[in-house]
This record gives C-alpha cells, sequence and structure tokens, in this order.
C-alpha cells in the first residue's frame, strides 16, 4: 500500500509540473495575447483622449507605464500604443520606450522595445519589414512617417549618422532560428528607419536607464511580489483543503477555480517579469 | 632579503651578502632624505637654508664719557626654507646664543607679545638687505609689518618711557621728542602725535603701491591691520629659553594674502628677526633724566618667568622699541623668494586649461607643478580641480574630463577599461595642535590609536554638560583630554575639556582618505569591539547612533539625533542636534589645515543674541588662546608640510607608534599589492599593523583615464602629464614642477619603482587607446551607454567624421547623407536562456504528463493484481 502511495504522490507530482509548465506556455502565447490585446484596447482610449485634449506627454521625462505614442507599420498589420519603459513587466502591455532617447518622433534616435513571441507577439513581424516601408508615429507632437533603412542583424553595419534635426525610430525585438524559430527567440533585431525632420526634443532626459531595461534584460525586482504571489497559491490551496472538510467537492471547485485561475494568471504575469523584455 | 641570507649557508656568502645588504640599507637611507616628524628642520630639498651668526652687545654710556659693555651673546639664527614660499606657508626659524628671555606672555604674536623681556621679534618685512639695491628693494622698519600701532610707534609717552631718545645707535634726528617721519603728520592727521611735552616716536607703515601710513593711531594704519582681519597676526614676540634656544614656525603672507606688504614671486621679501638685546645708551644728562634711567634697565622679570597678567615691562628691553637703531642693527634679515601665485597658470596662458578632477591630495604638487606645464608651449594648460574622488572619477568615466585624481580604486561604470598611473605617493595625518599646560610650549609627541579615533567619529565623547542627558553615553568622558585611555598615551597634558577635545575635524563629502581612516580603524579589534558595543576598559561606550556603523566607508554620515533641553535661551531658540555642532565636518582638508595653522575649531556652538535682527543665532566658536589650543583635525602631508602642522602617530603593531616620514611612508608603499597591471596598488591595513615601521595613513595618488574611446588629444595629454610627474615632477624640491615636502618621490629604483613602473605602462596604455572595438556591448545603446545628455546616436561612431562632413546637404533626406561614412558593425546580443525557455516548457509538460499518466496507468495495475 505505501508503494501504491508513493506511485500516487510521484504521479501527481509529475501531473502537476505538467499543468504548471502547459500553464506558463500557454499564458506565454495564448492568454497573455488575450491580456495584451485588453491592456491596448485600454491604452488606446487614454491615449486617444490625451491627444485630442492636449495632454499627451512631451517627455523628457514621463511615467513608467503610461502611453507615449500610437506606432503603425501597414505592411506587417502592426498598430501598437508604446508605453513608457522598456523593463519586462512594461512591454507585458505593448512596446516599450527607451527611457533615456527621444520620444517617437522627436529629433534623434528614439528606441523602442517590443515582444516577438509572448504576450501578443506585437513585433514578431519585425523582419518581414523592407527597406522603403513606411512606419508611422503619432505622438503628442504629431504625426510623422518613417521610412525603414532596413533590418539589422549582429555584424551587420550601423546606421549612418543622423543628420542634425533627423529623427530615427530603432525598433528592437528578437528572434530564433530553424524550425519552431518562433518558439525559441534568442537574437536580437533591430529595424531603423529615418525620418528627415523631427519634432523638437526637450532637454532633460535621464543620462542612463537601469540595467533591467536594457534589451533582453530581465527584471530582478520582481522577486518580492513573486513570493508574495506564490504565498497567496499556497493560502489559496491550505483554504481549498479546509473547504473540502465541510463542503461538497463540486462546490468547493465552483468557488475556487475562478480565484485559482486569476491568482495563477497574476503568478504568471509577474514570472514574465523574471524573463527577458523583448522574447 | 631575509630569504636570501636564509638560503646562504656559507660564511663567506654571508658576509657577501651582509655587505650587499648593508650597501642598499645605505643607499635607500641616502635617497630617502632623512625627514623628521613633523615640522622638525628638514633640509629642505631646493630651498637654501639660512644660517647666521652676530656677536650683540649692549652697550651703555657712562656719565664721564667711558663705556661699559654687557658680555657679548653670540647669536646664531637658522631658517630651514627660504625659496619659492608659498603663502600661510610657515617656515621653522631656530636660535640660539640669544640673551634667555623673561615675562612670558600667553600669546606672543601681535600687540599681545609688547609685555615681554629680551624677546626675539620675528617679523616679515617687503626688501632685503643689500646696500646694491635701489632704496625702494630695500629693507627698512618702514617696510616691516605689524598687525597694531602699538607695535610700531610710541605715542604720547612720558618721558620716563622715552628710553629711544637715548638710543647710543640713533641718529641726532631720532632723539628729537617727536621723530619718525619727515615731514611729520599734521595736527589735523594725527591730532595725538604731537603734544608737549610727552615723547612720540611714529614708525610710519609704507604699503607696496607706495602709500604711506603713519601708524599714529588705529585709522591711519593699513586695511590688513583693522581689527578682527581675515588673518590673525604672523608677527612674533617669540621666547628665549634659560640656555638662550628658541624656535619659532613663522608663517609668511603673500600679497593674496596682504596686499600691502605685497611680497610675491616679483617683490622680495625677508623675515628679520631681531633678538632683543637691550637699547644701547648714550651719555646721561647730570644728574640723569628719567629718560636716561628707563634706557638703562635691565628687566624686571626673572629668566624663564611668565608674565601671565600682563603687567608692564621695561621698555629697553621689550619688543615694542625694535626698530630702534639699537635693535635695528641687531637684526638677521633672511631673504625669502615667493613662488608663483596659485592663479599664473590663468594670468600667462591663454589656452584653455584641461582639468583634471579629484583627490585634494595632489593640491599641493599640483600648485607647483601647474606652472611647469602652462608656462611650456609644448605642454598643455594643466589644472587640477578638487572634487571628492567619487565625482571625480564619474566625470572621467562620462568623458567629460580626461582623466581623475583619485587614490583608491572605483567601480566602474561603463564599459571602457580605466588604468590607474601612481602620480604622487602621500597620505593623510591627523594633524593636532596642542599646547602644554603652564605655557611650556607646543606638545610634539601626540599619540593615537585606533579606538580613539573611533570614539572621537563615532562622536562618543559628550563635549560638555550638553551632553550628558544623551540617552545611552551619559557616563563617557567630556572630551579625548579626559579619556584615561588619550591620558595614558600622552602623558603631561592638561585635562581641562573644552568642546573641541570631543572631535576630529574631518571632511563632509565622500573621500578616499576617509575611506582609508575608516578602513584603519576597521582593522584594529579592541576599535571594532568598541564600535560595535563592547565598552573600553575605562567603561566608555560607543554613540548608539553609531553603533555597529558598517566600516570602511567613504564618506562619513551625521547619525546622532540628541537634541539637548536646556534652560539656554539661545539654544531653546536654535534647537540642534549637539553632536553635528562639534563635528561640522568641512568641504575641504585644505579648510581643516587652515583651522588648525589659526588654532580656529569649526565648532558651531557658539550661540549669541544679535541686537540687530533681535534674534539668538548660532556660530563659529572663537579662535582658541595660546597656551591653551587643543585641536585635532585630518590632513592631507602635503598641508601638513606646507602650512608646518603636526603629525600624530598612528599606532600600528600593539605598542608601536609610527609618524609619517618619508621612510614609514616607504615601508608602506612596500607592502602594497597590485592585482591587474594597470590596477592600483592596494594597501591592506591588515599588513600594515603587522609591520611596526608602515605609516597607516599613506596613500598613493593615480591618475586614472580611459584606456579607450578617448579624444586623441587629451589620451596625448594625460600620457604626458603621467610622464613628466613621475619623472620630472619627482625631483623634491620648492620651484615649478618639482615635488613638495609631504610627498614621497617616485624613482625608478628602489621600493617606488613598482609605482614606476606601473606609471609608464598606463600611460603607454593611455596613449594607444586600445581602438576599434568601440560601442562595445549594446549596439542600441549608444542610447545606454552613451548618456551625456545630446542626441543619442547610437551608430555615431566617435571619429567617424562630424556630422558636417556626413551630411554636405542642408536638407538631408531619409536617402541618407552622400558620402557614406564607415559604421561599426552591430555587435552580437542573444539570450540563450529566452531561446531555451518554451521548448524547456514543452518538454517538461510533455514529460510531467507523460510520466504522471504512465505512472497511473503501468505501475498500478500490477500492484492491484496479486
Amino acid at each position: 500500500m505505501a508503494g501504491e502511495e508513493t506511485a500516487l504522490t510521484v504521479s501527481t507530482a509529475f501531473i502537476m509540473l505538467a499543468i504548471v509548465c502547459t500553464w506558463v506556455v500557454a499564458q506565454l502565447l495564448v492568454l497573455g495575447g488575450v491580456s495584451q490585446d485588453r491592456a491596448q484596447a485600454l491604452l488606446y482610449d487614454d491615449f486617444r483622449q490625451q491627444l485630442a485634449g492636449a495632454t499627451a506627454p512631451t517627455g523628457p521625462v514621463v511615467p513608467a507605464g503610461d502611453p507615449v505614442a500610437v506606432v503603425t507599420a501597414e505592411g506587417i498589420g502592426l498598430e501598437q500604443v508604446v508605453v513608457e519603459g522598456t523593463a519586462s513587466g512594461d512591454t507585458l502591455a505593448g512596446p516599450g520606450h527607451l527611457r533615456n532617447t527621444v520620444l517617437p518622433g522627436q529629433a534623434g534616435t528614439s528606441v523602442l522595445m517590443g515582444r516577438s513571441s509572448t504576450y501578443g507577439g506585437p513585433f514578431g513581424d519585425l523582419d518581414e519589414l523592407g527597406a522603403g516601408d513606411t512606419i508611422t508615429v503619432v505622438g503628442a507632437q504629431g504625426t510623422l512617417d518613417f521610412t525603414v533603412l532596413g533590418v539589422r542583424r549582429a555584424g551587420d553595419p550601423q546606421p549612418q549618422p543622423l543628420a542634425p534635426g533627423a529623427a530615427r525610430l530603432t525598433l528592437v525585438t528578437s528572434e530564433g532560428e530553424g524550425r519552431l524559430a518562433a518558439l525559441q527567440p534568442r537574437d536580437v533585431l533591430y529595424v531603423d528607419a529615418d525620418a528627415a525632420k523631427g519634432f523638437p526634443a526637450p532637454a532633460g532626459r535621464p543620462a542612463a536607464v537601469p540595467d533591467s531595461e536594457k534589451a533582453l534584460a530581465y527584471d530582478t525586482g520582481a522577486f518580492p511580489l513573486l513570493a508574495l504571489a506564490l504565498a497567496l497559491l499556497l493560502a489559496l490551496t491550505l483554504a481549498i483543503v479546509a473547504a473540502r472538510q465541510r463542503w461538497s467537492a463540486a462546490l468547493v471547485w465552483v468557488i475556487a477555480s475562478p480565484i485559482a485561475i486569476a491568482l495563477s494568471w497574476a503568478t504568471t504575469d509577474v514570472v514574465m517579469r523574471l524573463l527577458p523584455n523583448v522574447i | 632579503m631575509s630569504r636570501l641570507r636564509r638560503r646562504s649557508v656559507r660564511p663567506v656568502v654571508a658576509t657577501a651578502l651582509a655587505v650587499l645588504v648593508s650597501v642598499l640599507v645605505a643607499g635607500l637611507v641616502a635617497w630617502v632624505p632623512a625627514e623628521a616628524n613633523g615640522p622638525a628642520p628638514a633640509a629642505a630639498p631646493g630651498g637654501a637654508a639660512y644660517s647666521k651668526t652676530k656677536a650683540l652687545t649692549r652697550v651703555l654710556t657712562n656719565a664721564d664719557g667711558t663705556t661699559y659693555s654687557f658680555p657679548t651673546n653670540n647669536v646664531t639664527v637658522t631658517a630651514d626654507q627660504t625659496r619659492n614660499l608659498r603663502g600661510r606657508q610657515r617656515i621653522l626659524i631656530e636660535w640660539k646664543g640669544a640673551q634667555p628671555s623673561g615675562g612670558r606672555a600667553s600669546n606672543p604674536y601681535g600687540e599681545n607679545g609688547l609685555q615681554q623681556e629680551y624677546p626675539v621679534v620675528v617679523m616679515q618685512c617687503r626688501g632685503v638687505d643689500d646696500p646694491s639695491l635701489p632704496k625702494a628693494k630695500q629693507l627698512r622698519p618702514e617696510t616691516c609689518w605689524t598687525a597694531s600701532v602699538a607695535q610700531r610707534s610710541q605715542i604720547t609717552r612720558s618721558e620716563s618711557e622715552a628710553s629711544w631718545v637715548h638710543d647710543l645707535n640713533a641718529a641726532a634726528a631720532d632723539k628729537e621728542r617727536v621723530s619718525g617721519m619727515t615731514p611729520l603728520p599734521t595736527a589735523a592727521e594725527c591730532p595725538t602725535a604731537d603734544i608737549a611735552p610727552f615723547y612720540t616716536r611714529l614708525t610710519p607703515f609704507v604699503s607696496a603701491k607706495g602709500k604711506v601710513h603713519p601708524a599714529c593711531d588705529a585709522d591711519h594704519m593699513p586695511p590688513e591691520a583693522a581689527v578682527g582681519s581675515a588673518f590673525p597676526p604672523n608677527e612674533i614676540a617669540a621666547f628665549t629659553d634659560t640656555s638662550g634656544n628658541g624656535s619659532v614656525q613663522f608663517e609668511v603672507r603673500s600679497d593674496i594674502e596682504n596686499e600691502s606688504l605685497g611680497c610675491n614671486d616679483k617683490v622680495d621679501c625677508s623675515v628679520v628677526v631681531i633678538p632683543i638685546n637691550g637699547l644701547s645708551c648714550d651719555k646721561p644728562s647730570t644728574p640723569a633724566s628719567n629718560a636716561d634711567k628707563a634706557c638703562r634697565k635691565g628687566g624686571r622679570f626673572e629668566p624663564g618667568s611668565s608674565n601671565f597678567s600682563n603687567e608692564g615691562v621695561d621698555q629697553a628691553v621689550s619688543p615694542a622699541l625694535w626698530w630702534s637703531a639699537s635693535n635695528w642693527k641687531n637684526r638677521f634679515s633672511i631673504p625669502v623668494t615667493f613662488g608663483l601665485p596659485p592663479g599664473v597658470c590663468d594670468v600667462l596662458d591663454p589656452r584653455s586649461p584641461t582639468g583634471f578632477y579629484g583627490s585634494e591630495l595632489l593640491a599641493q604638487a599640483a600648485l607647483q607643478w601647474a606652472p611647469a606645464y602652462c608656462l611650456n608651449k609644448k605642454r598643455f594648460k594643466f589644472q587640477h580641480n578638487r572634487t571628492s574622488d567619487e565625482a571625480g572619477f564619474r566625470l572621467m568615466e562620462s568623458g567629460r574630463a580626461p582623466a581623475a585624481v583619485v587614490s583608491s580604486a572605483h567601480e566602474r561604470r561603463s564599459e571602457d577599461p580605466v588604468g590607474y598611473a601612481p602620480t604622487a605617493v602621500t597620505g593623510f595625518s591627523v594633524g593636532y595642535v596642542v599646547d602644554r599646560p603652564d605655557n611650556a610650549g607646543e606638545f610634539t609627541s601626540l599619540r593615537l590609536n585606533a579606538r580613539l579615533l573611533a570614539k572621537l567619529m563615532t562622536q562618543s565623547y559628550l563635549g560638555s554638560d550638553l551632553g550628558r542627558g544623551h540617552p545611552g553615553i551619559g557616563d563617557n568622558p567630556l572630551a579625548i583630554m579626559s579619556d584615561p585611555e588619550f591620558v595614558r598615551l600622552n602623558k603631561g597634558l592638561s585635562q581641562n575639556v573644552q568642546e573641541v577635545g570631543a572631535t576630529l575635524l574631518s571632511l563632509s563629502e565622500s573621500s578616499d582618505v576617509v575611506e582609508q581612516v575608516t578602513d584603519y580603524i576597521a582593522h584594529d579589534k579592541a576599535a571594532m569591539s568598541f564600535v560595535n558595543g563592547k565598552p573600553d576598559p575605562w567603561g566608555m561606550r560607543v554613540n548608539p547612533a553609531y553603533k555597529r556603523i558598517k566600516l570602511p566607508t567613504s564618506s562619513w554620515p551625521l547619525l546622532d539625533s540628541y537634541i539637548p533641553e536646556t534652560e539656554n535661551t539661545c539654544r531653546q531658540k536654535n534647537p540642534a542636534v549637539y553632536f553635528t555642532q562639534l563635528a561640522a565636518p568641512v568641504t575641504t582638508l585644505r579648510k581643516i589645515a587652515e583651522a588648525l595653522l589659526d588654532a580656529w575649531p569649526n565648532v558651531q556652538t557658539r550661540c549669541e543674541y544679535d541686537v540687530a535682527t533681535d534674534s539668538y543665532k548660532l556660530g563659529r566658536v572663537d579662535r582658541q588662546s595660546y597656551g591653551s589650543r587643543f585641536m585635532l583635525g585630518i590632513v592631507s602631508l602635503g598641508d601638513a608640510e606646507r602650512f608646518g602642522l603636526r603629525s600624530a602617530a598612528l599606532e600600528t603593531k600593539s605598542g608601536r607608534y609610527v609618524t609619517p616620514t618619508e621612510g614609514s611612508i616607504a615601508a608602506a608603499v612596500s607592502l602594497t599589492d597590485q592585482k591587474g597591471k594597470l590596477d592600483p596598488f592596494v594597501l591592506d591595513q591588515a599588513d600594515v599593523r603587522r609591520s611596526a615601521r608602515a605609516y597607516p595613513g599613506a596613500m598613493v595618488v593615480y591618475t586614472a583615464a580611459r584606456l579607450r574611446g578617448m579624444d586623441e588629444d587629451d589620451a596625448k595629454k594625460v600620457a604626458q602629464f603621467i610622464r613628466v610627474s613621475t619623472s620630472e615632477g619627482q625631483r623634491q624640491g620648492t620651484g615649478n614642477g618639482e615635488l613638495p615636502e609631504g610627498y614621497l618621490p617616485i624613482r625608478a629604483k628602489g621600493v617606488t619603482a613598482k609605482l614606476y613602473d606601473a606609471a609608464q605602462r598606463v600611460a603607454d596604455a593611455v596613449e594607444k587607446q586600445t581602438p576599434a572595438r568601440e560601442p562595445s556591448a549594446e549596439p542600441t545603446a549608444g542610447a545606454s551607454t552613451g548618456g551625456g545628455g545630446g542626441t543619442v546616436e547610437p551608430p555615431a561612431a566617435p571619429g567617424a567624421g562630424a556630422p558636417s562632413a556626413a551630411v554636405p546637404s542642408a536638407a538631408p533626406t531619409a536617402t541618407g547623407p552622400a558620402e557614406p561614412v564607415a559604421t561599426d558593425p552591430t555587435t552580437a546580443m542573444s539570450s540563450p536562456m529566452a531561446g531555451r525557455l518554451m521548448p524547456f516548457l514543452l518538454v517538461l509538460a510533455l514529460l510531467g504528463g507523460l510520466v504522471g499518466s504512465g505512472i497511473r496507468f503501468f505501475v498500478r495495475p500490477p500492484r492491484r493484481q496479486p
């Protein structure tokens, strides 16, 4: 009997492992997309209102997570609201703007980082952009069309120095190789696009950003939150065990499932902050 | 060497080695000039020492025309430094064979020193004693500086106080009732000068610009002599002991401190030493007049006695008549020259300066080095700007300064490698000015250990009764002078508590000096157990605010928050943290050195009522009075030598106290280790504690510069600076480009050879500038590494051509510039973790699912069957 119980425990453990892993993958590829879609819808409304009310930010310092621009590339069906900040947590909602660069559309180089495969993968098709394609940016100061210079990978020459007054947009994401390329984003990919004349940029940007906001970086600041989320999950488990002794299984599951799913979702969102920001 | 000796077996070899060793040691001693602790008369390298002997005889003429001569005093005066002096520098003047002084004043400076007998007057005068020079360049009593009228002029004296009119050596005109100026000032100008029958003698002051100040009252003195002027008097009526010897550290003033006196690199000056030997008197009238009698007086104080109550003295032997012909004839005039003023480069060199930012430890060397750069057209215009080491390093890293001046390794924040070139070997010391009780002169052998420093820095002394209410430490000694541990180390000092004895004047900002001081404390077991809360053997406890403070630290925090409750209205109106007022750290080491020089503690507890604004205000306490001075402060060795400050001996091994000398600093340098070939040398305080000879405050000052990405011109300048400063700049001396005292010269041979080699390596590496791999890690991020604040252009490789060259057209288009410039390739960036994450999760999910269900299917059924 003891052996049987052990086998049961081992089996349950493996099943749980499978469930957890499947859940994470599902969140990365599917559920994350749903939440990103919703976040984009909210951000779009918010930003539209700000543009209409002329309250949209022009820099130099914008609170992280606020919408700063809408970037559109017809050729690859890209239309995203850009949020301020490029930490893993920021890019969950949409492409992030590197905080020590000018805002998109302003004179100078603006760097946007977006995810390629997870959470909707807004920048997943960047590699299909070609020289001459147009990227349109709508920001607080107006609309600006950028002409794509090309896709740039490791080893390619960097683009020419920028003329004074011109604007450049550098989109950053990741890409994989071989079969299942979409599932293994690994290397950084850049797309540069130039516009002849940018909007004036205010001075006073931060000189540097934390390491967690650079390409392929992750945010170790999420650990305390993760601990909290896991503790809540544990508490829920204990609560379910306790509830099972008083109520029927069906009733308990009806009540507990939504909570479990919501908690798992939130936990996975926290876990995402511990993963690189452009995958 | 001991290793070699152990190997040698045969006596012959041993003897040979012993000879070799002794030769080496002799060589070492030869090139490390013996430099005694603090202000001792080191034969100043490059500075011509002065020594002269004169026979001084006092002669009285009898009524019958014969003369009576007192025994002759053969006085020898020496000075340790006379050339290239800087403002406020102190030079040591010693004499022997002088008439023993009597009626010693507690404060010998300025007019406080007048009531003494047979002192030695030391003063600074414009001009030199050289008859071949035009009169304007000659030394006269009129060009000698005094800070008060009473020291220059005798105004409306009665006959019994007019001994100078019977001076044997005086000209007839000087024996008049009113004398000293031709023409005499008008009654409107000097109403008190000519009032019959009183006697007046004026010694006017002639300023550098030629203006004559009649010195008949305080209004007719040069502006620098005003009451409460910026600098205390420097002229001194010094004391000769009963065996005829004496010494004084005389502070010279340049035209920056004293414009009327006007000594600078172009105007030669002298330090005049007048041993007061008594007036010689002419033939008395019959019967002898009061003035005749006054002239013949020989003093009323015993040799060696004190005159604390400022009683009157016999005028004929007092310092007040230093200008009289008899005394003036006895003068020793020590010609001194001044170095170039600090601002000389800005005046003479129109080029824009290249600023090196960082440690103040280099300040005194940089003062002498800078003219050797800016006045040489082949070199650049070097400028040393004092900042905290950390700030200097950051400026250098971000490219806003070509090089930083630091004295330890700093954490790099950018990708570019940094080389550290040893530039000077110096350090810090705990400077002090402490008087022995009963007017016995200065204390010269202060000893401190790490626990005493810890007690001072952790604000564990109470300062005064105001501190008694401090929670947790109410039973601690009030100040270091009443701490039994200090008393045991430094015997014979007054235990009267002063507030300043509760503090060690230190730096408020981050500095490698503070880092080293705290590192010294951190390596002392007794000090650390005190800091961690264990009371010392006498029951003194650490201030709870600093208990378990993490050491070492580069900036010392002010953590105490105790505001005393008191009946004092002023304090009630200005509630302030008492211990912070005591500590009152300052921003520069130079300020600490000047506070010690003036014996003016930075304690901010003076609380007074201001009538004008009807309010109470806090401020800095008064200067300390001579005879009861007590002050400690952290100073740089360069400042300590320049200003003649004394440096405390610090404990290394238990019971061994080491002062900063060239030998002890060299011993510390020999203990340092270097990790990489371009890294700084690290002095482990644990090694210092094991060595009995090494000075714990020894520090190497480095020129730190980037080895990549630096502008070519800047790189050349930095390399030049490193090479020049480690060759020409290490010659000891006082001239331009030479190394002042307080620095151990870095030589290609001997104990500093490793520093020299490292400096040359770094100079080469800086000049070469590891090329090409400029944007090292992130391609997008010129953005994140470039910093700087300008428009962020990741691909704009420096040196790849100015944008104007790349974009000739005034209307740049997206098609790009006409002439493409070569840009760097995009660097690879990848994250294997990101790549493997999802496949790994999928495989794990699959595995978990398969194994989990597999166990259920295959393992359980067989178990059920039996």
